[in-house]
């Protein structure tokens, strides 16, 4: 910078109306003065030549300074004192240039003037450090001020003007999503402020700023934390109020709510408040800056106060790329539903020209014509998040088949089937232990798997997506990029889309890392917590049995002992349900003996002559004959067997003589007649030669059953026609005499003929005879 | 057989006793709620214990699953407690199944049996019905017999009728007090039958539990959070 030759003494009258702020410190300067003395001078020398260079150049920064620029300012500000330095020489020089041209007019008139304008000098810089003192007092107290204001509106904003807004009716959609980041934000500024109070020091006090600026570093991280999500999440503040300006008459009401909760400020939106975080941040560098400048270089927190304006402009600049990055990550994050006709409406030719210039570039790829930009960091990032994701969908699948079988479990009401034992101890523990297994602690058990377990899966799961779409649009960019990367002069668009790739790129490659560790910490407790809920599982039902165990009458048996016991009663129960069964059914499966019909009893003995007992069969369900040869043969009738297969040598058909008609029966439909025998009857004749006890059986039933063994009485009967005997084994007899019936059948079982008893004992057949008692 | 109000030659409409048919129906009643809910116990009880073996097995599929997952190969301490958390699974499954063995032998099976007899005793109950039916038949054919003026064809058929009635009511009578006698011990054989049942219930439960904290301690040395 020029520095005009000037006379020292219009430097001076030109340094006295000005208003701008000197950068020095006064404060240091009055501190050293309270110090040595010859040292203060020699620094008020110092101090008054770089005072007036610095009110030279201040001129000219003044002049060109404008409202908006800080960070004009601040290089200049920053370089300013680099410039001073180089141009102190220079203005000395000229300085004393002009003092040697003068020096013929009056060297004794400058002297006394240069006296003269050093007391002056003193004064100017006595007066005018106090003004920087002051000044910087004033951006002190502004700063703390400002904060406190900002975080009292915030405040009102999101207590009352949130809560008067939540009574609405109709209710507000998404307004808590508006206040979302908002109290971290106001949880850091009231830290920052509590960190100041608490020392006590006012901001008169040098120690202040050094207070200031600590309590600034050390929330440096947080605040960053804090405003970054606000940040990032602005937009959707303004697309929400915007949706509710939409709706005129909500939109007053709304506005009627602000004006009534915070009266003494003329707020007409929701978003005056909302907005303050970010240009509440965007104000600290401007406020450090400030009081920086207003500060003197050797002020012993000076350099803090550096740092601490640096930081907050590094904040800013980082909060910035955040946001630019969590825009481009929104943008290509969500998975879009589109339907056909949808994706075939997008097909312009500028997407045509970018999806086959994608697509050739992948085929390079594949051919070896292109090499490919491979970053292994990525690859390994990218092949760790895909184990992940299947691991995640493998374990969620489990548990939800695990919770599908318990429910299953809890869907079977065992303890409801009693059986009326309601006087026997073993089944009413049965019943209330399994009553208590089923009410509470099994669904206890199944509630905590579902929150602790599913629910957090479920919400993993449903994340996997945007990193995954991220994943997919990276490589995507990367291959447009590749095409372009070696083009040494970028268009605007091929710079966007370069920017577009390297912005994902850096996206990924600093969040993916967090995002796999996190996921895997989070699968890791989850299992921790699996086989927590397990051993809680199982600590409530051993309180549950030991507290019925005393009841049980084996519980004194060890394991072993009591499975051996359990065998074997069961074994024993089993035996005697089968002795209890057979009992049952050797009496109940006697089904009556029904004399056989006259025709049947004929039938029976004509086969039986003919064939022999042994052959006779009967039928036991109606047989229609269907093909050549066979019988149709009705229920109950009496057949007898000549053989057992036919000509074809099929088992299953039974060549049979019905009396008369040969032909061929099913083998299923017959069954074995046995000829009823019975005991003898007790009879005062003690020559029964026939008395034959044994099991009867009837044709009836497929099996054998015993029968109660009846005693057949003994008849007097009286012959009801004559008969001849033609044997010697047969009675003659006239009709009406008087004869005792001995056995109602032959000895063979024939019952067309019985034992009687005349005049000598001998067979009389039986039809023909009536009976009477 | 005193009780059957039955005399030659008195007509009777009442074959059997109301009392006597009352106390029949009470007890059948009895045993036939009976076999429902010995159906319905089998039927929960198999339901139960199949949905808690597969209830086991998902849990080892858990822990098998996340083992065979490459995750597992990046981080040694990841590893360990998926191994312990597999160990313990299957550890857990095998008593389980033992478990559930055990209550198959003396639960599952003696239900089954108990219920396979009421068969034959639904069988029993039906032939003695059908006695009964034969012998309302030819008590009545008696009974018209006898009404008759007594000729000689009539006397021989009435004879010939109570020859043929006699063997049906005494098989009636048979069946009947057999039924009778045999159905409220049955009923009452179910306390002792079903008792040993009760309590391997009741102790087959606390063998599992017991083996839990064990398995879960073993899995639980994984860090937790």
């Amino acid at each position: 910078m020029e520095v005009p030759r000037r006379p020292q003494p219009s430097t001076f009258t030109l340094a006295l109306p000005k208003p701008a702020s000197s950068a020095l410190s006064p404060l240091g300067a009055l501190q050293k003065v309270a110090m040595k003395k010859p040292m203060t001078e020699k620094l008020q020398e110092k101090d008054g030549s770089t005072e007036e260079n610095q009110c030279e150049e201040e001129t000219f920064s003044t002049a060109e300074e404008s409202d908006v620029s800080v960070f004009v300012e601040a290089p200049a500000e920053t370089s300013e004192p680099v410039d001073s330095n180089a141009s102190a020489v220079d203005s000395k020089l000229s300085s004393q240039d002009s003092f040697s041209e003068e020096s013929s007019i009056s060297e004794e008139r400058l002297a006394q003037e240069a006296e003269e304008a050093k007391k002056k000098s003193e004064e100017e810089e006595a007066a005018a450090k106090e003004r920087a003192a002051q000044r910087q007092l004033l951006a002190i107290e502004e700063l703390v001020q400002s904060e406190r204001n900002y975080l009292r509106l915030l405040q009102v904003s999101t207590v009352t003007i949130r809560s008067n807004l939540q009574k609405l009716q109709p209710p507000l959609a998404n307004l808590d999503s508006m206040f979302l980041y908002i109290e971290e934000v106001i949880n850091v500024s009231s830290r920052l402020l509590s960190l100041l109070d608490q020392k006590h020091v006012r901001p008169g006090d040098p120690l202040f700023l050094e207070t200031l600026c600590d309590s600034f570093l050390s929330l440096s991280s947080d605040i960053e934390a804090a405003y970054k999500e606000y940040l990032a999440n602005y937009n959707h503040i303004t697309v929400v109020e915007n949706s509710y300006k939409q709706k005129e008459g909500l939109w007053n009401e709304v506005v009627r709510v602000i004006k009534a909760s915070a009266p003494e400020v003329n707020a007409t939106s929701l978003s005056f408040f909302l907005v303050m975080p970010v240009q509440r941040i965007a104000r600290y560098p401007l406020l450090l800056q400030t009081i920086q400048k207003h500060t003197d270089r050797a002020h012993p927190a000076y350099a803090l106060l550096e740092q601490t304006a640096h930081t907050s402009v590094a904040l800013n600049c980082r909060i910035n790329e955040y946001k630019r990055f969590r825009e481009v990550a929104d943008k290509y994050k969500k998975t879009e539903t589109l339907t056909i006709k949808d994706k075939i409406n997008r097909f312009n030719s500028h997407s045509i020209a970018k999806k086959t210039a994608r697509l050739s570039q992948q085929i390079k790829h594949e051919t070896g014509i292109a090499p490919k930009l491979v970053d292994e960091e990525f690859d390994a990032l990218e092949g760790f998040f895909y184990v992940l994701e299947h691991g995640i969908l493998e374990l969620l699948e489990n548990v939800e088949t695990y919770l599908h079988h318990l429910q299953g479990f809890l869907a079977c009401k065992t303890e409801e089937f009693d059986f009326d034992m309601d006087g026997e101890k073993a089944p009413i523990c049965y019943k209330e232990i399994t009553t208590a297994l089923r009410q509470w602690i099994l669904p206890t058990f199944e509630k905590r798997m579902r929150t602790l377990i599913h629910k957090p899966l479920c919400a993993l799961r449903d994340l996997l997506v945007g990193p995954r779409n991220l994943i997919r649009k990276r490589l995507d960019k990367l291959l447009d990029y590749e095409v372009i990367e070696a083009k040494s002069n970028l268009s605007y668009e091929e710079q966007a889309v370069a920017n577009t790739y390297r912005t994902i790129n850096t996206l990924l490659l600093n969040e993916l890392p967090q995002f796999n560790g996190v996921a895997l910490q989070m699968i890791w407790s989850m299992l921790g917590t699996f086989s927590c809920l397990h051993k809680d599982l199982a600590s409530d039902m051993e309180q549950l049995f030991q507290s019925f165990a005393q009841q049980l009458p084996h519980s004194s048996l060890g394991p072993g002992a009591f499975w051996e016991w359990a065998d074997s009663a069961v074994l024993e129960g089993a035996r005697r349900l089968e002795t209890l069964c057979r009992s049952v059914e050797e009496t109940l499966y006697a089904p009556a003996v029904q004399p056989l019909s006259p025709s049947s009893q004929h039938r029976l003995k004509q086969l039986t002559d003919k064939h022999g007992s042994g052959k006779i069969y009967q039928v036991i369900g109606t047989v229609v004959g269907s093909r050549d040869l066979d019988l149709n043969l009705a229920k109950g009738e009496l057949v007898a067997l000549i053989s057992e297969t036919d000509t074809r040598g099929d088992k299953r058909r039974w060549l049979v003589d019905a009396g008369g008609r040969r032909g061929y029966a099913p083998s299923s439909k017959l069954i074995r007649y046995h000829q009823p025998t019975e005991y003898p009857p007790p009879s005062p004749h003690p020559t029964l030669p026939e008395g034959v006890t044994g099991i009867r059986r009837h044709s009836y039933s497929p099996e054998s059953r015993p029968v109660t063994v009846r005693s057949q009485p003994c008849f007097q009967v009286l012959a009801a026609y004559d008969f001849t005997a033609r044997g010697n084994h047969e009675v003659s007899v006239g009709a009406g005499e008087p004869v005792r019936v001995l056995e109602p059948h032959d000895k063979r079982g024939n019952p067309e003929w019985s034992l009687v008893e005349s005049r000598r004992c001998e067979l009389l057949p039986l039809t023909g005879t009536s009976f009477i008692f | 057989m005193s009780w059957i109000p039955f005399k030659i030659g008195q007509p009777k409409k009442q074959i059997v006793s109301k009392t006597v048919e009352r106390d029949f129906e009470r007890e059948y009643d009895k045993l036939q709620k009976l076999e429902d809910q010995t159906k319905k116990l089998h039927k929960d009880m198999k339901k139960s214990t199949e949905a808690d073996l597969a209830m086991s097995k998902a849990a080892v599929k858990i822990s098998a699953d996340l083992l065979s997952n490459p995750l597992c190969e990046q981080d040694q301490a990841f590893l360990e407690s998926m191994t312990a958390l597999d160990t313990a699974m299957r550890r857990m499954d095998s008593f389980n199944q033992e478990k559930v063995n055990q209550i198959q032998k003396t639960v599952i099976d003696p239900l089954k049996k108990y219920s396979g007899v009421f068969p034959s005793l639904n069988m029993a109950v039906k032939r003695r019905e059908q006695a009964l039916q034969d012998y309302k038949r030819l008590q009545s054919k008696v009974e018209k017999y006898e009404e008759k003026e007594k000729t000689g064809p009539v006397m021989v058929k009435l004879h010939q009728a109570r020859e043929e009635l006699r063997p049906v009511r005494e098989d009636f009578e048979a069946k009947n007090k057999q039924l009778l006698d045999e159905m409220p011990k049955f009923y009452h054989s179910r306390i002792d039958y079903f008792q040993p049942s009760f309590e391997a219930l009741i102790r087959a439960q606390p063998l599992v539990a017991a083996q839990l904290p064990v398995a879960a301690e073993k899995a639980q040395r994984l860090p937790l959070l």
